[in-house]
């Protein structure tokens, strides 16, 4: 078990490389550059050339990857150009709580919607129920993220004025402001994973209840809600994990236009407000973040399946 | 002319006049609340109220302009300058008494000129940087030097380029000295961004260093709290703020804002008591929303299309005159500026009153919609059937002035007619940015914005190998005019100038130039005391919350 969690952890730093590379180079292929945007319109040539070279950008790019990796690893992620903070206070320290708050709370806003329905349209088949719960799971999937949040503020920020519109306050500093603030912009990137969340609960379930154990369980005489929500259900959650942490990717995504319409100062905005400004560094530290988080997710979804499955506690 | 009449020649020539009807539509949307009561009572009532005003609260405003830097020498951004002439002084302010904008004194108490080349300012005493040191004549000697010292890199040293020195009279009495003239000081010391006329803490520039843009230290009505990155700017009242009994607020939140939809919906919703800028599309909404007051005049500014003069197709003067008349700019207003803007026959705006020619639409002279005209031109253009110049357009929300992509799109089918395809490159705005300044397009769109004088309207963009000239216009005879205004106080022979070489610039046609704009700040109407001064600033020091 230690052996191929190991193994894991080697191919996973491997991956994390490439990407690093690779992302590395695409920035620096990407036209435009962070001194002319920090010097405006007005600046002269020699001045432009003076922060170019401050900045280490005149020198050959396989140099500054392997000074950048360097720090790196040591956890030295570089100052912002623009804003002179230190990279790795804002990215883990202020960006990454609000993104994983806002995923944290749109996942469970998912998990909640999602599987009841899912259940429903499984257990009422071909049935009026069925058809609405499968619209709705996939209307949330195929609605884009930012198009849903700018129709959730105007609804419900600004006609019925019921939550805040904008801005973001740290739950952990005022636990019930936070999560007001927080409704709309979890239900918006929630409405993503309920779509994937209903359909995969749909269509395991319905596998699982045409099985031979569940038939056993009925003519055990269970009742109906133990058969589905204890038997039946028990076995969907594996299929269900594995989306859940293979899509992670998606959610990240749509983290990034939700937290540009409902201005949270979380891991996307980050990255959106540097690819705009080429902070290379800034970015850089945003995409091996979320490379991370991507990978840790995935790793404890594999851990999970010890836990789900029995059989899998032998080996 | 006497001594003693220089400053005031000079403060005439500078003083730029809003038209009264701009200054009746501001009082008429103050009076908006009193209206649908009885007359006199209800005025008088709200006069009472003005005149006494609420202590304490804290204003939330949504800033959907770009905040690049708080250190005020190094500024590019407009959203920077709101914030900043909240927490520091310069020498001279601007003021704006409802008819015209005027330079007054601000940390100086006085300014004197002895001769035509040197400024004299006494200090106001006992005014204290927020660190807790004096503002004396040396903390201004060594801002005023900061700014000018080409080893700091100041992107806005170029406005003491006349400066021959700074002396320390005494304690509070500084004085300038120029090579010549200098007409466009005083919008130098206080215009536009970079304010080259901001004091700034010395002891906080030396301990903070390249940090000290996120850490401002200055003497104004408000303190520097926080920032949180994409998030917030908090702002704290000063308590020591020089002006007897100011600010009434006890601190500024300034939300930054990437999207303007979700800055209006707070607006709309009252989650905040403003908004920096609104772009143009909102403003019918915002206007129509009886809780919220949408302040907005026609500013010193001009949006344009530039056509890169170094290289074909645009080489050709006639090409780029057929392209001037070619334009339909009412439709460009209607449709790109929803009506928020007057058409501009040259770059000199309405609020120049000075200078800008107020039968300009009848006198002939500028670039207007004329397409027999254009077709003449177009015919007498080197390159015959059809050209398809390359147009490179910013996207996204470009600040204030900013139309986005509308103004390419509404440009292309009024091109069209004299034979020109242009292709529309849509870039984000750091290609763009980087295109434009390396001379790699043959069109592009943007507004200059915030002007206050002549002088910066038309030299820096114009005047061959300036900064902004990315055309490469080069005509000698325009630059001998802008460069001799710059050096003139006298103002009937500066109009003179600047209009021959206004007529110059219009007929070589390195642009065409498109509008004058509004711009807007957007305030709720619990928001009490803001005084609107149309240099696109947001000055908090009087206002409150009812």
């Amino acid at each position: 078990m230690f052996q191929a969690v190991s193994a894991r952890l080697a191919q996973t730093l491997l991956v994390l490389l490439i990407v690093s590379a690779a992302s590395f180079a695409f920035l620096k292929l990407a036209p435009g550059d962070p001194v002319s945007i920090m010097l405006g319109s007005d600046y002269s040539q020699a001045s432009y050339d003076k922060l170019t070279h401050e900045l280490g950008l005149d020198q050959p790019i396989v140099l500054q990857y392997g000074r950048w990796l360097a720090d790196f690893v040591r956890g030295d992620w570089g100052t912002s150009y623009i804003t002179n903070q230190d990279i790795f206070e804002l990215a883990v320290l202020q960006a990454l709580p609000v993104t994983l708050t806002l995923a944290a709370l749109s996942l469970l806003i998912a998990l909640v919607v999602g599987i009841p329905t899912g259940v429903l349209a499984a257990l009422y088949r071909n049935s009026w129920i069925d058809v609405l719960a499968t619209t709705l799971a996939i209307g949330g999937n195929a609605f884009p993220s930012f198009y849903l949040g700018i129709i959730l503020i105007w609804l419900f920020g600004v006609d019925l004025g019921w939550f805040p519109v904008l801005g973001f306050v740290a739950p952990w500093e005022d636990f019930w402001q936070g999560l007001w603030h927080l409704v709309l912009p979890a239900v918006t990137l929630g409405a993503w994973y309920v779509g994937l969340i209903a359909r995969i609960t749909r269509s395991s379930l319905l596998e699982v209840l045409g099985q031979p154990y569940i038939l056993a369980a009925k003519a055990r005489g269970e009742p109906g809600w133990r058969v589905v929500w204890v038997h039946g259900m028990r076995n969907v959650l594996m299929p269900l994990v594995t989306v859940i942490g293979l899509q992670l990717g998606g959610m990240l995504r749509g983290a990034v236009m939700t937290e540009v319409v409902f201005a949270l100062p979380g891991l996307g905005m980050m990255v959106t407000t540097a690819v705009l400004n080429r902070e290379y560094i800034v970015v850089q530290a945003g995409i091996m973040l979320t490379g991370l988080l991507f990978v840790a997710v995935n790793l404890a979804v594999d851990q999970t399946y010890q836990f789900l499955d029995p059989r899998l506690r032998r080996r | 002319m006497s001594e003693q009449s220089h400053k005031d020649k000079l403060a005439e020539a500078l003083a730029a006049r809003m038209n009264r009807r701009g200054f009746m539509k501001l009082m008429g949307s103050g009076a908006g609340l009193a209206a649908g009561s009885t007359l006199m009572g209800s005025a008088l009532v709200q006069n009472a109220m003005a005149a006494a005003p609420k202590r304490g609260g804290t204003i939330k405003l949504a800033w959907v302009d770009a905040v690049d830097t708080l250190d005020p020498h190094f500024t590019s951004s407009l959203g920077s300058v709101k914030i900043l002439n909240n927490v520091f002084n310069g020498l001279l302010k601007v003021a704006y008494d409802g008819k015209k904008v005027s330079f007054v004194p601000d940390l100086a108490e006085k300014w004197e000129m002895p001769d035509d080349k040197t400024h004299v300012f006494k200090l106001r005493k006992g005014v204290k940087f927020h660190n807790g040191d004096p503002c004396d004549a040396e903390a201004v000697k060594w801002s005023l030097e900061r700014v000018k010292n080409p080893a700091n890199g100041s992107p806005h040293a170029w406005k003491f380029d006349q400066l021959a020195g700074v002396d320390v009279i005494d304690d509070h009495t500084v004085r300038m000295r120029f090579n010549k003239p200098y007409a466009f000081l005083p919008v130098a010391l206080t215009g536009s961004t970079g304010r080259a006329g901001t004091i700034v803490s010395k002891r906080a520039v030396e301990q903070y260093g390249k940090a000290f843009g996120r850490n401002p230290v200055g003497t104004g009505p408000f303190k520097f709290a926080g920032w949180r990155e994409n998030e917030s700017i908090t702002l704290e009242r000063n308590p020591d703020y020089f002006e007897p009994g100011l600010p009434y607020l006890d601190g500024v939140q300034i939300l930054l804002i990437k999207e303007p939809t979700a800055a209006v919906a707070a607006m709309m919703a009252g989650q905040v008591d403003g908004m920096s800028l609104s772009p143009f599309q909102f403003i019918p909404q915002l206007k129509a929303n009886p809780n919220l007051k949408v302040y907005g005049e026609v500013e010193g500014n001009y949006s344009y299309v530039g056509m890169n003069n170094r290289r074909a197709p645009f080489d050709d003067p006639m090409l780029r005159k057929a392209v001037a008349f070619a334009i339909d700019r009412s439709a460009i207003i209607k449709q790109g500026y929803f009506g928020e803007a007057i058409p501009a026959y040259t770059p000199i705006s309405p609020p120049m009153t000075d200078f800008y020619d107020k039968n300009i639409a009848r006198s002939g002279r500028g670039q207007y919609f004329d397409l027999k005209k254009a077709m003449e031109y177009r015919k007498k253009s080197k390159v015959q059937g059809e050209v398809n110049p390359v147009y490179i357009v910013a996207q996204g929300f470009t600040g204030s002035g900013g139309s986005g992509t509308r103004n390419s799109q509404l440009l292309l089918p009024m091109l069209e007619k004299i034979g020109i395809k242009p292709k529309i490159e849509l870039l984000d705005r750091a290609v763009w940015t980087k295109r434009r300044n390396s001379g790699d397009f043959d069109m592009y769109d943007e507004a200059w914005i915030a002007d206050l004088d002549p002088d910066e309207t038309l030299y820096p963009e114009w005047h061959s190998g300036q900064s902004w000239d990315f055309v490469g216009y080069n005509s000698p005879e325009f630059d001998k005019l802008v460069s001799d205004a710059e050096d003139t106080l006298n103002q009937a022979v500066r109009k003179k100038l600047y209009y021959k070489a206004e007529d110059i610039l219009m007929a070589d046609a390195p642009l065409a130039v498109l509008a004058h704009m509004k711009v807007f700040k957007i305030l709720h109407k619990r928001v009490q005391g803001f005084q609107y001064i149309p240099v696109d600033l947001l000055n908090l020091h009087s206002v409150w919350l009812s």
